[in-house]
């Protein structure tokens, strides 16, 4: 990366590293625990806990207790051959994943290294401090332009919550052009929620995130932000925003031929090339989004093509890494693959195609349905949302909402359609209350 | 109680109240009764049996999709996305609910375990061939078939014309396949365009029929990727014509224009001029999945089913097919649960069910009677019995041979 962020390890961690834990780790283990220490300045808090809880567990063994943590891995890797692999140990690349997962033991050893991080889990679960747990807020929007199906749309939640009733109507100040996500989040007469979750002890950027596939709610939080001079509340994450950024990276994504070593030449130039240039001011000024960014569109899964898996796949890599407390994702509208040229689908297709794009709004509701779903079975993964976690997905069309919750919140077992205005204010007190799991 | 053919169809059509709450077992067993007792007529068994030179005269159309779950596809939920196949086809098929991949399901090497019978373990952009004998050579080598009579034409992007024969010694190319990438030529007359400044061409269905022809010249063709009687360098006359036919219908018919689309143009005009004894076709449409939308992945499903049934069609009113040849549909894999950590239905990477059990469907000459066959198979299974049913002997292979697929 052109612009590395240099930032002191941990002494501890720096301690462990001087004394050789590296040379004692297996192969297949180095290309990322090394990319994890060369990119410390740019992990999410969340992120450096893990490490630092996995790294420091480890080093805490002796020989003989790490050769029995690993003993399974190393027989797996000369059982693979590893060594004689043009395996890097420097960083992950696409050469490297290629030649494990044609592996016949790669899955064997994906369970082998899986039991370790367990082993190290089940170990920081226990120092962990048993403290208060905070509320988290999961909103989901489908926007009201989506002609979502009342009969499917929660058909791939399988009851895990409850269908609520919203009524819609904005109230008159919030201006014709808003939706009511964007209503929401701009704030009543009971405050912000992004004014909520930013007052909280441990408040970060990477603490509160809104996704958007368009720009209403990254345009609605931009206004809320306190001046330039302040630190940001949030991360802010908008795919047209960002359309400079996709636009220039996947020009040098197309430029890769079918070749894996071409593949890491290109990836090797897209994670040294500063992007800086192309990204809207709340990500410019903002190294660790910046990065995050990188790696997202580097990974795939669409975030360079549709907006709608943009909001997915950001929202689960957001949950992956960071564990935000509160995240906030808006669907929106992809056009109609283009006749003739949609085949070539990684390129811009107005740029192909000078043919007038054309909303295919019955395919974008159900892509939004599907990947709503998907962002909450991302969080679902993870403990930290399995307990006071709300989830609300709202259809607009539909003036319904999904809510998975614990009973606790207020509007779990409400039956009359619920104004904006107490949504809100629901939200907001849900946010607010910082520590109820051990009260 | 026998159930009624009505309340059969209706199961099968997914029509009928409390079907979407069946489980996959009760969804079986319902399909299956539709198969009991039913017989084929005369007319579409193996009577062709032209047991000529080099051959049983049978004949063999392999149709790959690309990776579709179980519950986009043949489980309650997803037969409204495969009418034709689960409505047209299934009633007259060899059915196998549980077909496995239980090698690398990347595509090279999915498409390439099914192609030799063994599980293999290569490059996954297509860079090495297959380590053991293709059935392309070894049904030309063991019966001296001719080039003309085995064809791959692949819509992947993930596939060369190494597809087409292995590395193995006394094999190879020599003995391979012809190998067409339909969609590579739209690809590449799309980069084309824009490279010269005529992206404008795009939009006007004249001029993107010129584009595409234009790719099929001596120096625009080498980039294609293609291997046709052994001339990587031009393309032979007679082929350039399907091509071209093809390519006509493709840009003037109105019709849908996606990737598949061409590569069963294309499939078929190869059938109409070429005959050939074993064609494999290889549908992708539903890879649109990689890029998360799950819309354009149910409708690239759609296609293929479709399209799959258009191929049984011409196979039903070509008389150098009908009555001689075996169709048999298989998707390359499954793709990943929902919830999984590799992102649900945008990969095929996971150990699961989801990923690795997938279907397969027979049709034709050698189904003497419709069957749904519960018992697990495996990919590799299908190449040693095409290969009995072609009249090769033996090939060296990890699979077994499904008996259930005879002459």
């Amino acid at each position: 990366m052109s612009t590395q962020v240099q930032e002191k390890l941990p002494e501890p961690l720096q301690d462990a590293l001087n004394k050789g834990l590296l040379k004692r780790l297996p192969i297949t283990f180095l290309p990322f625990t090394r990319q994890q220490l060369r990119d410390w300045g740019y992990l999410f808090p969340y992120e450096r806990r893990s490490i630092l809880h996995l790294l420091l567990y480890l080093a805490s063994l002796n020989d003989e207790q790490l050769a029995s943590l690993f003993r399974e891995v190393i027989q797996l890797e000369e059982k693979m051959g590893v060594r004689g692999w043009q395996f890097s140990t420097d960083e992950q690349t696409i050469q490297n994943a290629s030649l494990l997962a044609r592996s016949p033991y790669y899955q064997d050893w994906r369970k082998a290294v899986q039991k370790v991080f367990d082993a190290a889990d089940q170990h920081a679960e226990k120092e962990k401090p048993r403290g208060a747990e905070s509320n988290r807020l999961i909103l989901l929007a489908m926007p009201q332009r989506l002609p979502l199906d009342r009969s499917k749309v929660w058909q791939g939640w399988h009851g895990v919550g409850r269908p609520l009733r919203l009524d819609l109507a904005l109230p008159t100040s919030s201006g014709e052009t808003q939706s009511p996500a964007e209503a929401l989040l701009s704030g009543g007469d009971g405050g912000r929620l992004l004014e909520v979750i930013s007052r909280r002890s441990n408040a970060s950027p990477a603490d509160a995130w809104i996704v958007d596939a368009g720009t209403g709610l990254v345009d609605c939080a931009l206004q809320q932000e306190p001046s330039a001079a302040g630190a940001p509340t949030a991360t802010l994450l908008s795919h047209e925003r960002l359309a400079t950024f996709r636009q220039n990276f996947s020009r040098e994504v197309n430029t890769m031929r079918k070749d894996l070593a071409d593949a890491d030449a290109v990836f090797d130039h897209l994670r040294k090339a500063d992007v800086t240039p192309w990204c809207p001011a709340e990500v410019a000024s903002a190294p660790v989004i910046r990065e995050f960014l990188r790696t997202l569109y580097l990974s795939g899964n669409g975030a360079l093509i549709y907006g709608n898996s943009f909001v997915e796949w950001s929202s689960s890599e957001a949950f992956r890494r960071a564990r935000p407390s509160f995240l906030m994702a808006q669907f929106g509208v992809r056009s109609k693959p283009k006749p003739f040229t949609s085949v070539a689908v990684f390129e811009n297709p107005d740029e192909v195609n000078p043919l007038p794009a054309v909303d295919d709004l019955p395919g974008s509701a159900l892509d939004a349905q599907e990947l709503a779903l998907y962002v909450w079975l991302a969080a679902s993964r993870y403990d930290e949302y399995r307990r006071n976690t709300v989830c609300l997905c709202m259809a607009e069309n539909l003036s319904e909402a999904y809510v998975v919750a614990p009973p606790e919140f207020a509007l779990w077992r409400e039956t009359e359609p619920v104004p904006l205005n107490r949504l809100r204010a629901a939200l907001i007190h849900w946010l607010a209350d910082e520590h109820p799991a051990d009260s | 109680m026998e159930p009624s053919p009505d309340f059969v169809s209706r199961v099968i059509a997914g029509g009928s109240e409390g079907v979407v709450d069946r489980s996959r077992r009760d969804f079986l067993r319902a399909a299956a009764a539709l198969l009991v007792g039913l017989n084929l007529p005369k007319s579409s068994l193996a009577g062709g049996g032209q047991h000529g030179a080099g051959g049983s005269g049978q004949r063999a159309v392999i149709v790959i999709f690309g990776g579709v779950r179980h519950s986009e596809t043949f489980s309650p939920e997803g037969l409204e996305n495969i009418p034709h196949l689960s409505r047209d086809l299934l009633p007259q098929s060899l059915f196998y609910p549980n077909a496995r991949n239980e090698g690398v399901t990347a595509h090279f090497n999915a498409i390439s375990s099914i192609l030799t019978g063994n599980w293999q373990r290569v490059d996954d952009w297509g860079k090495i061939a297959p380590t053991t004998p293709t059935l392309f050579e070894h049904f030309r080598k063991r019966l001296g078939a001719a080039q003309s009579d085995t064809w791959v034409v692949a819509s992947n992007k993930a596939l060369t014309s190494l597809i087409g024969a292995s590395s193995a010694s006394n094999y190879g190319p020599v003995y391979g396949a012809n190998v067409v990438f339909p969609k590579q030529l739209m690809v590449a007359a799309v980069a084309n365009a824009l490279r010269a400044g005529r992206s404008r061409n795009m939009a006007d269905r004249a001029k993107i029929e010129s584009e595409l022809e234009n790719m099929l010249e001596a120096g625009n063709y080498e980039g294609l990727g293609w291997t046709v009687f052994d001339a990587a360098d031009r393309l032979d006359p007679r082929v350039r014509g399907i091509i071209e036919e093809a390519i006509t219908t493709f840009v003037r018919d109105g019709g849908p224009t996606s990737g598949d689309e061409l590569t069963f143009l294309v499939s078929r005009e190869v059938m109409r001029k070429f005959s050939p004894r074993l064609l494999v076709v290889i549908f992708s449409d539903v890879e649109v999945a990689h890029f998360g939308s799950y819309a354009l992945h149910v409708g690239g499903i759609r296609t293929g089913d479709r399209l799959a049934y258009q191929l049984w069609q011409e196979i039903e009113a070509n008389a150098e097919y009908k009555g001689k040849t075996t169709m048999v549909v298989l998707p390359e894999f499954g793709r990943d649960p929902d919830g999984s950590t590799t992102n649900g239905f945008f990969n095929h990477r996971g150990d699961t069910d989801s990923t690795r059990s997938t279907w397969m469907m027979a049709l034709g000459a050698a189904v003497s009677k419709p069957q749904i066959v519960e018992r697990p198979i495996r990919h590799v299974d299908l190449c040693a019995t095409l290969a009995d049913l072609l009249g090769c002997p033996p090939m060296e292979s990890q699979g077994s041979r499904l008996t259930e697929i005879r002459v």
